[in-house]
Formats: C-alpha cells, structure tokens, sequence
C-alpha cells in the first residue's frame, strides 16, 4: 500500500547535552527552526501555576545580546514567521525563515537558550503579567465555555496532579509569579540537556552544523531533568458539576481517564472517537445533531498527555433540549457499539483519515519540525515519528471495542455548563450527587 | 472552464478548488444568506447520493469536501491524497454539478444556521465585527451584513430562493478550477473533463453594480457585555477594493501600522501599556472597497485609553505616513514572507483563488516582488491620507457598559449609541 514517505533525519547530541535533529528538504527555500524544552505547566506548583508559559513570553524580552523586542523584530523584518506555544508537557520556540536566513534563527535562539536570567527585570515580568492576564480574558474567561477545560482538568486530575490546572494558570497564581520563581524555573528547566533543537528545511548539514556548534556549544550543561513518572487521574467515581454562565446553549462535557500518549491505547481511542462524530454519517453525530436534531454540535476526541490521558465527548444542545436527554443518546450509542462492535469499514475510514493527515503534517517544515521534537521529547523516541501510522493499523474490531469498554466501564466526569436560571437542563447524576458548581441557591 | 495545474510531488496530497464569484454580494436585499446557504447544500444531496451517502463516501477516503460561501465568491474544495483523486473528483463533481436541495436539509440547515447565529450573541468579537460592519456601510449594502445572514433574514428564506441562485449563479462560465499537489495534467485532466465536461448550468447572469459603499455617518456604539473583564473594540472605516492600484502601498502600510507582532499598533498597546494579548489593523480587499479595520479586546478598565490610544497611531501614519526605515524593514518583510507562502498545496492554491475571482493577470506572482520594492514613502503617505483619516472611522465596543460607558462618551466623537448584539440600535 502506498504509505507515507519517511522522512529522513540525522541526530547527534552537542557536549552540553543538547540534542539536534536536522532534516533536508531542498524543494522550498523555507528552513524552519524549532526549539523544544522538555517543561511545562507539569512542572509548576500549585499556587504558581501559570509560571511555564509566562516564562515563554518573558523568552521574547530579550537576552544577553538581544535586545527587548529584538527577537521578534529581527525576524518579521526577514519575512519570518515566528511563535511559541507552552503546554502542560513541553514548551516550543519555532520560526520559518528565507533558508539564507537560518543562521540568524539559530543565533536568536542559542543566546535565549544559554543567556536569559541576566536580562530579566521586574518591569518586563510586570508587563508580561498584564499581557497574560489579558491572553487569560480573551482565550477563556470572555468566551462562552471558556472555562470549560480547565474545570474538567480540575474534576479528572484533582487539584494537585500536574495536569489538574490550565497551562495558562490560575488568575491569583499569574499575580503571585516573583522575578526569583522566573529566573529558578529558568535554571532548573531551560538547560540544553532538556532541549532538543530541530533545524528541517532548506540548508547546508556541513554550514548548519557549524552554526549550531558555534552558538550552541558554548553553553553549559545545566542540570539533569529528569521526567515525570506516569500518573493516571486518580477519579475514583462519577463526578457531575454544573455550571450556570451567559451561554445560549447548554453543553455538555463528558471525560473518561484513559490511555497517555504515544499508546496502542491511545491510538485506539483516537479511531474510536473518529468514528463517533466525524462527518455526518457518524455513530454520534447522525443521531443527535443529522437526524433528531437535539444537538447543535457533537465532537469526541483522545487527549492522550505524557503522564495521562483521557478520552472526551462533548455536545451542545439545541435550545430547549436538556443535557440529560443528550446524555442518554450517547449512552444508548456507546452501549450498542460496545455491545456490537464497529464495522471495518468503520475503522478503515478512520483510518484513512489519519493517514492524510499525518500526509498534510509532511507538507510543512515547521509541521516536520514539531513532529521530530515531538516524539524525541515526549516518547524519547525519534524514529516513532516515521513509525506514527503503525500505531494505527492492523486495527480489528475486537481490539478497538476491547479498549473502548475499558474506558466507558469506567468513572467519568460530566461537566454540565448551561445558561443562567437553567439548572435543570443539566444532565442528572447517575450515581451521585452533584459534587461540584455554583451552586447557587 | 480554465483549469490552472501546479504540480508538487513532494507529498501525496491533492488540493482540487473550484473559484465562483457566487458570494453574498449577490444577496437580493432582505433575502441575506442565500449565498451561502446554497454553497453549504451543495453536498446536501444530489441526483445520485443522499447527504449521509457523500459524506460517508467522502469519509472512507480519509479526504474532506467543503462548499462555502463568503462576500465576493464561493469556494468548494476537495482535499486527497493523490491515489483516491480519481473517486474524490467524482463526489466534487457531483455535488457541484448535480445539488438536488431537499427540502427536508433546507430545514435541518436552517435551523443549524439560526442556532449558530444565536451563539453568536455571547462571542464579543463577533459581535463587534458585526456590528462594526453595519455600521460604517450603508443600510442594506451587502457588505454591512455577515455573509450568513440575521436571524431574521435566514428565517424567511424559502427554497425556491436557493434554488433560483444555484440556477442563476452557478455554472461553467463563472468556475475556475484550480489544481495542485501530487497530479499531473495527463492523469488529471481526463478525470476533470469526465466528471465535469458536462456540466452546463445557465449562460452568465448580468450582475449589477453593488451600491456605494459611502453615506455611513461615523459614530460611536457600545453593545452591552454585562460584567465582561474585556471589550472587544473595533475601529474603521470603508477603504480600498482588491483591485486598487494603492495594494501594495496599502500593505506595506498597514505592516508597519498594525499587521505584524511589532507593529506600532501592537507594541505600543501590548508590549508597553500591557492592555491587551494583541491588537492589530488590516485592510480586507473586496470588489468593491472593504473595510480598514483596528482591532483588539482590552482589560475592561483600559478601554478608554486603548481607544484614544489606537486612534492616536491611526492618526499619526494619516498625518505623516511612515519612515524610512519602516518603510524598508515592512518591504523587506513581505519580500521574506512572500518565500515562505507557497509551501504546502493549500497555500498555492489559496494565492491563486485571488486571481480568478478579482480578475488579476495569470502572472500577478511573477511580478509582485517588484511592486513590492517599487513602493515609495510618497505611495505610502498618498494612501494613508486618502484612507486612514480617523475623524472619519467609526469606533463599537463590545463590554461592560458599567465600566465603559463614560470613557466613550468622553472621547469627544460624539453621543454613545446602544446597540443589540445584531449591530442594531437598542429601543427606548
């Protein structure tokens, strides 16, 4: 079967322990640079959550020899594009330059990477803090169901798992961060031995890999980091919640803990939701959004995360439609596939789809880029990124009913966010009580 | 009908795009929507396959099939990898040539449509953008009301109207189908001509002139977000069509002003004041003249300062254009982006959809680094004089009128208007 092409890569590590990874591809004068440290919200304490991507934003401030807003100027004057993004894994630095433009990327990123602390003030922090708080308004607390996952995390993981806050942080812990708490999270997690650079482009491997020792080299090896043991959630029981917010719709968020990252578990999971609400025709979505028309949208994924993982199913109600009716469809639809199974067509589709978009994932250098980092710093492993699509196939219907009905046998959260004054659009708890909300009387 | 073939092999993908100029400008007045409600049921049904069966054919292939209508156009696009090209053609084909309209979708898309729109009211920034866009053109110009229509509008349209703006709008003279990723012309244009060789559609509809996008009086308006921590401001005016010969100075203006991460726009009220996670300004290029628009949600309390504070670095490049260096380091910058644009198939094909749709050259591309570096500091302060007079933009914010109220009135434009969350002034 014409598969995907693998895409080819050299690895080596630096003496200070940074690992590079660097890709050819001489079709489009485009070279992408990518920087991924192996920190995140998984590394903050509660009561300063919020520090892993504050600190991504204080990482564009400037550095020893890079002034305040130089890094972004630098670049955009070149024509590149350039950003970062924080999760509760990993942080990552990319830009895609005009490949004659690499060797100032790479310059850019080596002197963040080895020379920060010295360049950050209170006023930068003060500033970034505001800039965050707003991001923290615009992204979830002004929208509607904003707040949405981070209420879920919260019930799934409990307050203290390291996947149990949001990566943007608590609003109190965002006020609380200190210049020290920057600076130390800076030391302990920002070392080249923690890192892994990813060039993939256009560009010379003799000149690249002169650069890279020339501007990397020189910076010490840090700390050793080492990683987090995996560490499901530990919900026990069912937890329903129920919130009233200026919402039209009421919504529903189900969440079930289940296979991490990387998995044939996840995997599974991740045809299985496939075949529950892509495309019209699908086991979810033809009922209750095509045919009966109770909901307004329908969508299921796999959250598989480095030391956890869960599987979600959210929906939004028609008006006038309760979430315990939506509930009981869905029920009533995983039940007749855990009971029946899928079909192979099923899973052939779903299939398919994963293999066109692994396919648009290769259409892009900086999507290559992240791809490389990714699987070197969340699975270890490089090479699983070539190997992504096995994980995929040989799939039968045994195999991915099996792990379905291991995840829906067990607890679930039901977060239930419904338009104020309209509690009982809620889904009813099964078992127990309503265990968490504003419960206003 | 012109079929425009890029080949790249680098992967397996196919991006197949028809290009119609079927866009809601063609909106008979009082019917808004129809536009895209008609692109939206192409795949609702056909001659051959019900709307279950497409999807699930198109499904099995791992592709994915979209018909969408926006202001100027329609775009249906096909996205495959290159083995199931052949099947992928066929599904396109048959949704665009042979949309049957069922009755029975009609309603179940309606009522998705009207859903949606309901929704609508509780995001601020499309409230804004909407109510914006009522604002500043005038009554019942298409361009004052969002391509899917208001409540009310999509409430009344009937299927006869659908299916009188498919027979009038869509056909082979008005298509352009554009090709790229892992094909070749002798592999793919027998597929093209047998799924499509026949489609035949009505001769080309005479299409009238849009009204004047001028008669908008400026004015300030706030719609009510009830305890909002942010306001989401929009500030503009109408400006430049696509086909402007102020394009590229207007882009390399707006680089400058608002239209990148350093920006004036965006370092003063981001990374200086810290009253927003960005804010930014653009010029939309229609047929006809699109908007100039600023934009940005701010931290509640700061709303009056961001205001006078955005007008303030409108005003400056309307007074005085922009210098030197800017003017080089924003030329360089789009000569540097412009590389690192067509990689993937999804991005060509993009680029080209621009030039069917408003009648550029067929070698618009080949030409534009030199339009770029032929842009003057002169260009650049004629075009911002003509377009960027802040007196004449209006301003809408979308928070907490508790908060803001007081700091709009007193920027000195005027009288605060209330409006809904549909753009329309609030009663009594």
């Amino acid at each position: 079967m014409p598969g995907l092409r693998d895409v080819p890569y050299t690895q080596y590590a630096l003496a200070n322990g940074l690992t590079v990874i660097l890709t050819e591809e001489r079709s489009s004068p485009v070279a992408a640079v990518m920087v991924m440290y192996h920190a995140g919200s998984k590394n903050e304490i509660p009561g300063r959550t919020g520090l892993a991507h504050l600190f991504e934003h204080l990482m564009f401030k400037g550095s020893l020899h890079v002034g305040d807003g130089e890094h972004f100027r630098l670049l955009q004057e070149i024509g590149a594009s350039v950003n970062a993004t924080t999760s509760e894994d990993r942080t990552n630095y990319f830009e895609a330059v005009p490949s004659h433009e690499l060797e100032l990327a790479l310059y850019l990123e080596s002197d963040r990477m080895g020379f920060l602390p010295g360049a950050l003030d209170q006023s930068k922090l003060d500033n970034q803090r505001d800039v965050v708080r707003n991001e923290r308004r615009q992204s979830y607390d002004n929208v509607p169901y904003g707040t949405a996952y981070e209420k879920t995390s919260r019930a799934v993981y409990g307050a203290t798992h390291p996947y149990g806050w949001p990566v943007i942080g608590w609003m109190d812990d965002l006020a609380a961060a200190t210049l020290e708490d920057a600076k130390g999270f800076f030391g302990r997690y920002y070392a080249p031995g923690n890192a892994c650079l990813v060039v993939a482009g256009d560009f010379d491997r003799r000149l690249v890999g002169e650069w890279i020792e020339k501007y990397f080299g020189a910076i010490s090896a840090g700390p050793a980091v080492p990683r987090l043991a995996l560490r499901p959630p530990p919900l026990a029981d069912d937890a329903t919640l129920i919130f009233e917010e200026p919402v039209q719709l009421p919504r529903l968020y189900l969440t079930w803990p289940a296979s991490p990252r990387g998995t044939r578990g996840e995997a599974l999971m991740d045809l299985f939701t496939t075949i529950l609400t892509s495309g019209k025709s699908s086991r979810l979505y033809r009922p209750l959004v095509f045919e009966e028309q109770i909901a307004q949208s329908v969508s299921a994924y796999a959250d598989g995360k480095e030391i956890a993982g869960t599987v979600s199913i959210e929906a939004t109600a028609r008006p006038g439609t309760g979430l315990g009716l939506i509930e009981e469809r869905i029920r009533n639809v995983l039940d007749d596939m855990l009971t029946n199974g899928v079909t192979e067509r099923e899973i052939a589709s779903a299939f398919n789809g994963k293999e066109a978009q692994l396919a648009a994932q290769r259409t892009t250098m900086l999507a290559v880029a992240g791809g490389l980092a990714t699987a070197f710093t969340l699975r270890g492993d490089t090479a699983a990124f070539n190997r992504e699509l096995e994980r995929f196939s040989g799939v039968s219907p045994d195999e991915i009913t099996a792990e379905a009905r291991k995840v829906f046998s067990g607890p679930r959260v039901a977060l239930n966010i419904v338009p104020a004054g309209g509690r009982s659009l809620a889904a009813s708890p099964r078992k127990s009580r309503p265990t968490g909300g504003n419960n206003a009387a | 009908m012109p079929v425009w073939i890029v080949e790249q092999h680098r992967s397996p993908q196919v991006v197949l795009t028809a290009v119609m100029h079927s866009g809601a400008w063609l909106d008979a007045p009082g019917k808004s929507g129809t536009a895209t409600m008609t692109a939206e049921m192409l795949d609702a049904g056909t001659r051959t396959r019900d709307a279950l069966t497409l999807s699930e054919s198109v499904e099995f292939l791992g592709a994915s099939l979209t018909f969408r209508g926006g202001l100027d156009g329609a775009v249906g696009t096909l996205l495959t990898l290159s083995r199931h090209l052949g099947e992928g053609i066929a599904l396109f084909a048959d949704a665009l040539t042979g949309p049957v309209f069922p009755p029975d979708q009609m309603e179940r898309l309606r009522r998705q449509r009207l859903t949606m729109l309901m929704q609508q009211r509780d995001r601020p920034a499309a409230v804004a953008t909407t109510a914006l866009m009522r604002r500043i053109y005038p009554a019942d110009h298409p361009y004052g009301i969002d391509p899917s229509g208001t409540e009310s509008t999509v409430a009344g349209l009937v299927r006869e109207d659908i299916l009188r703006f498919y027979e009038t709008h869509y056909g082979p003279h008005d298509a352009t189908l554009i090709v790229v990723g892992d094909v070749t012309p002798e592999a793919v244009l027998p597929m093209l001509e047998d799924a499509l060789g026949s489609w035949r559609g009505s001769p080309a509809a005479a299409r009238g002139p849009l009204p004047p996008v001028e008669g908008a009086k400026p004015g300030v308006y706030l719609i009510d977000r009830p305890g909002a921590p942010q306001s989401e401001i929009r500030i503009g005016a109408p400006a430049l069509p696509r086909r402007t010969d102020d394009f590229f100075p207007a882009t390399v203006l707006n680089r400058v002003l608002g239209g990148q991460f350093s920006s004036r726009i965006n370092m003063n009220l981001r990374e200086r004041r810290g009253y927003t996670y960005g804010a930014h300004s653009s010029f939309v290029f229609l047929k006809e003249p699109g908007p100039f628009l600023v934009s940005g949600a701010f931290a509640a309390p700061t709303t009056r300062e961001a205001i006078e504070e955005l007008l303030a670095e409108v005003g400056a490049v309307y007074r005085s254009g922009i210098t030197a260096e800017e003017l080089a380091f924003s030329r360089r910058g789009l000569i540097g982006a412009f590389a690192l644009s067509f990689e993937t198939p999804f991005q060509i094909a993009a680029a080209l959809q621009a030039l069917p749709l408003y009648g550029l050259p067929d070698d618009y591309y080949e030409g534009l680094l030199e339009a770029i570096e032929g842009v003057t500091l002169e260009d650049v302060a004629d075009v911002a004089a003509r377009v960027l007079d802040p007196s004449g933009m209006s301003v809408v914010a979308a928070g907490d009128a508790n908060v803001v109220r007081p700091g709009l009135a007193a920027l000195g434009r005027g009288e605060v208007t209330m409006l809904d969350t549909a753009g329309e002034p609030v009663r009594g």
